[in-house]
């Protein structure tokens, strides 16, 4: 067995060095077709977003700067005399898309593809080592004329459909963004997604293993922060810093009963529409590399039984996240409690009350930056117990759409000690 | 002149129409510009300019964003406030290996090709 996983890392090693060389390598996911740009616009490295990546992702799929409607060839230019040949090279290719009645010039759809290697020394099948295509996702995303934006994910493979809390050929998000209602900052959002509560979405990560503080549950409650629910969002860019949204949710058509809101503000670096900050190029500054990014969150909701017992979940969450940007360094700061007034569904009840911490040091390396290193610490305390993990993780992105990811997981759990290494890669195309 | 004919329609063939104070040559991802009738420095700064900002994007993005005045991504204004907006954004960016002397020649330069297309 040893012999066959040594030989599918020399499979892969082999496949992924040709690629390190590889030049001007575009990736073409949706909105890197509609907006005909690099994937690294967006994520500094695969999947992980930058400033630009978050601000678009706040402004409903749209570059935040730009109004309803606005036409790039229609701006005024400085002489006011493009020249024909240079349009048809730049802004008259998005003009035609943009007139045939707001219909995205390119099918706006893409594909992700994550397969893994693992090696658990606590498998609960035996089989310490498993080479699994573990998903197949299908995307899409874009906006109409600007006013609109759409965001979709289905799962059209899973390999372990009890890891998906979804289940395979599932819509796993499906939402529309009217975006600046009315002529107001706010912006409305409808359908399946995940509620605005942490700083960064599940997929906002160069390696496969989430957050404890988005992924974990308490007792039986199927609620996460991450879980995708149907919802009604408002949220608006206020002062160019400040990032608030509210919502509810319909938790089994009792609309009302889980609410949520977040707050966000952002203290140096790009503001929350993209915006630079004002540098002074003649003088250096700790504060021109510096940017912090803070939030909070809370979340209260209501889990019926699944069992018909009438034992439902009261229970709330709290949280905070900060997010320090310095050069080719990143820290990651996230911290969240609650109470679960019955998350085992269970007579007596059993209140519990959780507590999970996680942080991460991440550093860039490379010029455009191909390589991540990072390490994550993770405590979670769900009331049961707790459990601590140490992850170093090394992602590498030989271009721009895909991520292979090497993680080692040490986890320290109450009654045993879990090993487990992960090599994962990405694909999305 | 037999032979000098030919080779003028040939070189009309590989350029493209610019503005009055700037010659672009190439097509697509090969646009850039004509440095030879650059100032000294600014020839220095478009050494740095084709080699640094090659690594992500092509010239193609910053020949549209001087000529026409838009930047052809985010469809906004491509001005001398936009210059050294993107000098500052390269500045900040974790991987633009681009220090701040590099910059701001690379602004110098935008900044440069702004007037030279508005001529």
């Amino acid at each position: 067995m040893q012999n066959a996983v040594v030989a599918v890392l020399a499979l892969l090693i082999a496949v992924a060095l040709p690629l390190a060389d590889a030049q001007n390598a575009y990736a073409i996911p949706a909105f890197s077709r509609q907006c005909r740009t690099e994937c690294s616009t967006c994520h500094t490295l695969f999947p992980e977003l930058n400033e630009y990546g978050q601000a678009f992702l706040k402004n409903g799929y749209v570059y935040a700067n730009k109004q309803a409607g606005e036409k790039a060839g229609e701006a005024a230019t400085p002489s006011g005399k493009a020249s024909p040949g240079q349009m048809q090279a730049g802004s008259k290719e998005k003009i035609k898309g943009l007139l045939l009645s707001g219909i995205p010039k390119w099918i706006p759809l893409s594909a992700s593809v994550n397969q893994s290697l693992s090696y658990n020394d606590h498998a609960p099948d035996g089989d310490h080592w498993h080479f699994t295509t573990r998903d197949v996702v299908l995307q899409a995303g874009g906006s109409f004329l600007d006013q609109v934006g759409f965001y979709a994910t289905g799962n059209i493979y899973v390999h372990d459909s009890s890891s998906s809390q979804n289940g395979p050929n599932r819509l796993d998000e499906l939402f529309l963004v009217w975006r600046r209602i009315l002529g107001a900052p706010v912006n409305i959002k409808f359908g399946k997604f995940e509620p605005k509560l942490s700083l960064w979405k599940k997929s906002d990560k160069v390696i496969a293993n989430s957050f404890a503080t988005s992924a974990f549950k308490v007792g039986n409650s199927p609620f996460s922060l991450q879980s995708t629910q149907d919802a009604l969002e408002a949220n608006a860019v206020v002062a160019d810093r400040l990032f608030m949204a509210a919502g509810m949710v319909d938790q089994h058509g009792e609309i009302g009963k889980d609410a949520y809101g977040h707050l966000s503000y952002r203290i140096g670096g790009a503001d929350f529409l993209g915006n630079e900050p004002e540098v002074d190029l003649e003088k250096e500054s700790v504060w021109d590399y510096l940017s912090m990014t803070l939030a909070v969150y809370g979340y209260k909701g209501f889990n019926k039984d699944p069992f018909g017992s009438g034992n439902g979940n009261n229970f709330y969450r709290i949280g905070g996240d900060l997010d320090i940007l310095y050069k080719r360094a990143r820290l990651r700061f996230s911290c969240v409690s609650g109470e679960d007034s019955n998350s085992g569904f269970i007579f007596p009840k059993t209140e519990r009350n959780p507590l999970v911490v996680a942080t991460e040091a991440e550093y860039y390396f490379g010029s455009p930056a191909k390589v991540a290193g990072l390490f994550r610490y993770e405590y979670q305390n769900d009331g049961t117990g707790v459990v601590r993990r140490y992850i170093p993780a090394i992602a590498y992105i030989p271009l721009q759409n895909i991520n292979l990811a090497l993680s080692y997981m040490h986890e320290d759990q109450p009654q045993s000690i879990n090993r487990q290494l992960l090599l994962d890669v990405t694909l999305s195309f | 002149m037999r032979k000098l004919l030919p080779a003028i329609l040939i070189l009309c063939l590989f350029s493209t129409a610019a503005q009055a104070g700037l010659t672009v040559v190439g097509k697509g991802d090969n646009m850039r510009f004509d440095p030879s009738a650059f100032p000294p420095a600014m020839k220095s700064a478009y050494e740095i300019m084709k080699v640094r900002c090659i690594k992500c994007h092509t010239l193609e993005r910053t020949v549209v964003a001087i000529t026409t005045g838009i930047a052809p991504i985010s469809g906004q204004p491509f001005d001398r406030k936009a210059t050294k907006a993107y000098g500052v954004k390269m500045l900040r960016k974790p991987d633009s290996n681009m220090n701040r002397q590099e910059i701001k020649v690379t602004v110098d330069l935008m900044n440069y090709l702004l007037d030279e297309a508005a001529r």
